[in-house]
């Protein structure tokens, strides 16, 4: 383990990681309706600290409330939610993890807008209705822009007042800043949109009023996509090429950036981020909560629901798909931008193998993994690495079950044909919600059964 | 306050304006999508349901004219499980026997001694689908004759059609067309009762389609026809007026009627042998046509044909068997000696007009054979020959198949009646063109002493006066005989007094020499 690149420190500019895996954001509705977090989001990412990972990246923390993604999720938008954050904080570290807390705005892509949110527009860099789902937006005015900006300054700087170890900010997958730096969304015509130069404006200007707030000391990364594909409905534009985020990913690092975070596409989820499959079976019993989220909801939940019609969305999101691995699927371009930086570069994409991702480091492709659902299917995956195991006894599958049952169920692995049984399956599901004292590491708890 | 249905979402209040419109569009669409598929379901059952347009073919040529189609059907059919229904309906007209019989129809038996499904002269045809029966060449032209009245008969094609009584025929199917009993409601289920299986989707076809269009042709042959028909003095067996109902059908407008002068033209069915020597004589029994071809088609329209559904094939078919069809030999064995007598007395008197009966053929010869002869001279009752104008005929050879190789060309209005060879003479009874003398010896006394009132329809031989036998009307009338009356328009038994003249020792050799005939 000494020699094991997995288990070296990683040194960012401001902070070092005990190891080189970083727990992805994932969560699930854990948290009040406000964005007050919970004991049960404690719990959640202490889960991941226990199971050996080196930090958390948390799941995305909106700095507004017209940012949510989805209702029930933990926000940073109020001053007194900072002891809220900072308990969250002494939780991952006693586990000698550190917490990164990941800023974020939705923009358009508001999947289920809360109370907060249904009866307005969801703001974002265009007016156009978000092509998949049909979320309706409306393209923020400078004055907006410019309170959104500070809206994130604030956040960064609560979550420093929390204790907390740095930030993120969530540049990619179609959210807020992914609605500005893509050429297949942004249709502005002011000094945020047009060139590359424009349209990476919005997202310069916040790590410019980051840094501004919180000083140079406290570790900021920008998470990016890489490639947009933002053509998954056929008609759309591509979208960024690798050629623009290499771009960005520069001009982050001289605005201020520690690290880059490189993912995959430009709307949540992608075909290609999270890799695997989609299983339109749960989403019939899932996507209903959304349906009114979007104008596009019924014909969507049409085409999931009714066999006949399955083919049509099965052909538009598993073509783009082809040839591309599951695991590691973006190695490659992160290459390309750990080249192009001086900063340390995080990579998402399926990892699950410790020697594929050994292979990954010593090749010089990046400088860290991010794993969500490998994580969620084997909390402990980082312990088992540390071992000896090359993959998990029971791996993740990619089914992509976890993803798809986000909007109605708590967080977790849904694939039974991991568990002993359905109900095995249900307590691993359910261990989130006990409290800290009885805090076990549930693979290990339920896969010895 | 807001209304407690209002929308507040800005996902509702977007899609809003298109909820309604979203909703009619798939109402409309999936209106238009199931009414497509249950059209396009129901046009293909039905299509490869009543797209069938077949007529039997019989190999052999007796066959082939007695039941074989020359294209009547679709235009004056019945259809054929509704012909199969009528006795069941109206058993009071068919005197209770589930068969056409009680109006002359003739029936032959198959290989297995059993009565044949239609009678002679009924053919069939698929029309869309649906079996149509209706006339061909048969039905005015096989007769029967028989020694004695408890023999069996014997049919013989190219007779005319002694028994059959047309007119009585076609005034009942003109009759039934606005009947009760043909609604559907009673006629599909007594369809089935007869042996028809229909499923739901011929019900419908029958219901909405296939009897409305019968019955709408019924009634307008009813309304065009009835009118001359109740006119005229009934045709009685073996007779129909040719022309008539012909120009009422095609030529004259809606709602015309023939003009009094020429409205009966009742005559007897003729009888077609030997149509080859035929070939340059005045056809028709006013000689108003020169042409065999012409002669045929015109009787085909006379049976229902039209231009467009006719059979030409079919009709050439019974042409050619028909150019050589001789007549049975004469049963009568008169005393040689007399008939020898009677010979040279018809040689001198008869044989220029009718030609002569030889040893063993009927000669085709004579200076005035198969011409017209005036009706000044013949002075036989002129209603038949008046019946045919010069206006129809103007009207025939401009409308009648125009501009096809068929055209009428050859018609012509003559002013008398044709001199006819007398080929198997002994089945013409009764004999002039309208039947008004019931046997040779009737012919031949002067008109004024021939019979005034008789029975008409029997096809029992009288050795002694030459035809069939006809007896005296008896005083009331007698279901099913017919009590021809000479004293009826068109039914005058004046004229053709040629030979009544002759001693009374003469004209029983003459009378010998024509039952060799």
């Amino acid at each position: 383990m000494e020699n094991d690149p997995i288990f070296s420190p990683l040194k960012f500019r401001n902070l070092t990681v005990k190891n080189r895996v970083f727990r992805s954001n994932i969560s699930g509705r854990f948290d009040n309706e406000d964005g007050s977090l919970t004991q049960t989001r404690i719990n959640w990412e202490s889960k991941f600290a226990a199971g050996g990972v080196g930090a958390i990246i948390s799941s995305y923390v909106p700095v507004l409330m017209e940012g949510r993604i989805i209702a029930g999720y933990a926000t940073v938008h109020r001053d007194d939610f900072i002891p809220l954050w900072a308990k969250l904080g002494e939780a991952v570290h006693s586990f000698d993890a550190k917490f990164i807390m990941q800023l974020s705005h939705s923009g358009r892509q508001m999947d289920l807008p809360g109370v907060h949110n249904q009866a307005r527009k969801a703001p974002s860099a265009t007016s156009k209705t978000e092509p998949l789902h049909g979320f309706l937006c409306q393209a923020m005015s400078k004055a907006e822009i410019d309170h959104t900006i500070a809206a994130f300054a604030r956040g960064a700087w609560r979550a420093r007042e929390a204790g907390l170890d740095g930030v993120e900010l969530h540049s990619a997958n179609g959210y807020l800043f992914s609605q500005f730096l893509s050429s297949g969304i942004n249709d502005r015509t002011d000094e945020y949109g047009g060139s590359l130069e424009n349209r990476a404006r919005f997202l310069l200007n916040v790590i410019e009023a980051i840094r501004n707030a919180v000083g140079r000391d406290f570790h900021l990364q920008v998470k990016l996509s890489a490639v947009d594909h933002n053509n998954v409905v056929p008609w759309e534009k591509r979208g960024n090429t690798l050629e623009d985020t290499v771009a960005i990913a520069k001009w982050a690092e001289a605005a201020g950036a520690d690290a880059i975070h490189v993912s995959q596409g430009s709307l949540f989820p992608h075909p290609l981020n999270p890799p695997g499959d989609l299983s339109l079976e749960t989403l019939t019993t899932t996507y209903d909560a959304m349906i009114s989220s979007g104008v596009h909801g019924m014909r969507n939940y049409l085409l999931f629901r009714y066999p006949l019609l399955r083919p049509t969305f099965h052909w538009l999101w598993f073509r783009m798909k082809k040839g591309k691995p599951i695991e590691g699927v973006n190695l490659e371009e992160a290459r390309v931008i750990r080249k192009a930086v001086n900063i340390p570069v995080l990579c998402t994409g399926g990892f699950q193998t410790a020697s594929f991702i050994r292979n990954a480091i010593n090749s010089g492709a990046l400088d860290g993994v991010s794993i969500a659902r490998s994580l969620v299917a084997n909390n402990d995956l980082v312990q088992q690495w540390a071992a000896g195991a090359d993959r998990p006894e029971k791996p993740c599958t990619y089914c992509n079950r976890c993803l798809v049952s986000a909007m109605k169920n708590p967080m977790g692995c849904y694939d039974v044909s991991r568990y002993p049984s359905r109900e095995a399956m249900i307590d691993a599901v359910m261990s989130v919600y006990r409290v800290h004292g009885q805090f076990v590491i549930p693979s290990k708890e339920v896969m010895s059964r | 306050m807001t209304g407690i249905n209002e929308p507040f979402t800005a996902v509702q209040i977007q899609l809003r304006p298109r909820m309604w419109l979203l909703s009619l569009t798939w109402l409309i669409a999936l209106a238009l999508l199931l009414m497509g598929l249950a059209t396009v379901i129901l046009g293909a059952v039905a299509f490869f349901k009543f797209r069938g347009e077949a007529t039997p073919a019989y190999g052999d040529e007796a066959a082939h004219f007695a039941y074989g189609s020359i294209g009547t059907e679709p235009n004056s059919g019945l259809p054929y499980w509704m012909w199969k229904t009528l006795p069941s309906l109206f058993p009071e007209q068919f005197e209770g026997r589930n068969d056409y019989s009680a109006f002359g129809f003739l029936y032959a038996q198959d290989a297995a001694g059993r009565q044949r499904d239609l009678p002679i002269g009924i053919s069939r045809r698929q029309v869309s689908g649906v079996e149509v029966v209706w006339f061909n060449c048969g039905t005015c032209h096989v007769g029967t004759w028989r020694e004695t009245q408890d023999a069996p008969p014997h049919i013989v094609p190219g007779m005319p059609s002694n028994n059959l009584n047309l007119y009585r025929f076609v005034r009942f199917i003109l009759d039934i067309a606005a009947d009760e009993r043909l609604a559907p409601d009673t006629l599909i289920p007594a369809m089935e009762r007869q042996g028809a299986h229909f499923d739901w989707i011929d019900r419908l076809a029958w219901r909405y389609a296939v009897l409305p269009r019968v019955r709408e042709g019924l009634i307008e042959h009813r309304a065009r026809l009835l009118p001359l028909l109740a006119s005229q003095p009934p045709w009685g067996p073996g007779r129909v007026d040719t022309f008539n109902p012909y120009k009422l059908l095609l030529e004259l407008p809606p709602g015309s009627r023939v003009p009094d002068a020429e409205a009966v033209g009742t005559a007897d069915f003729p009888a077609i042998f030997n149509q080859r020597p035929r070939k340059t004589m005045s056809l028709h029994w006013d000689g108003n046509n020169d042409s065999l071809d012409e002669r045929n088609l015109s009787a085909a329209i006379g049976a229902g044909v039209t231009p467009k559904t006719v059979d030409h094939e079919a009709i050439e078919r019974n042409a050619a068997w028909l150019m050589d069809l001789k007549p049975p030999p004469s049963p009568y064995r008169p005393d040689p000696s007399a008939a020898a007598r009677g010979k040279t007395i018809y040689m001198q008197v008869c044989a220029g007009c009718h030609g002569w009966q030889g040893a063993d053929r009927f000669v085709f010869q004579g200076d005035k054979i198969g011409k017209v002869e005036p009706i000044d001279d013949v002075r036989t009752d002129p209603n038949r020959l008046n019946s045919y104008t010069q206006q129809f005929r103007d009207w025939q050879l401009s409308a009648m198949f125009a501009g096809t190789r068929y055209q009428f060309k050859h018609f012509v209005k003559t002013n008398g009646y044709a001199n006819v060879p007398l080929d198997g003479l002994w089945l013409r009874a009764p004999y002039l063109h309208n039947g008004s003398a019931p046997t040779l010896a009737d012919l031949l006394l002067p008109p004024d002493q021939r019979p005034k009132r008789f029975l008409r329809g029997s096809d029992v031989l009288d050795p002694v006066r030459g035809g069939f036998q006809a007896p005296p009307c008896p005083p009331a009338n007698t279901p099913s005989v017919f009590c021809f009356d000479t004293s009826a328009r068109g039914n005058s038994a004046e004229g053709h007094a040629y030979g009544t003249d002759l001693p009374k020792d003469e004209k029983q050799d003459l009378l010998a020499y024509l039952l060799t005939f």
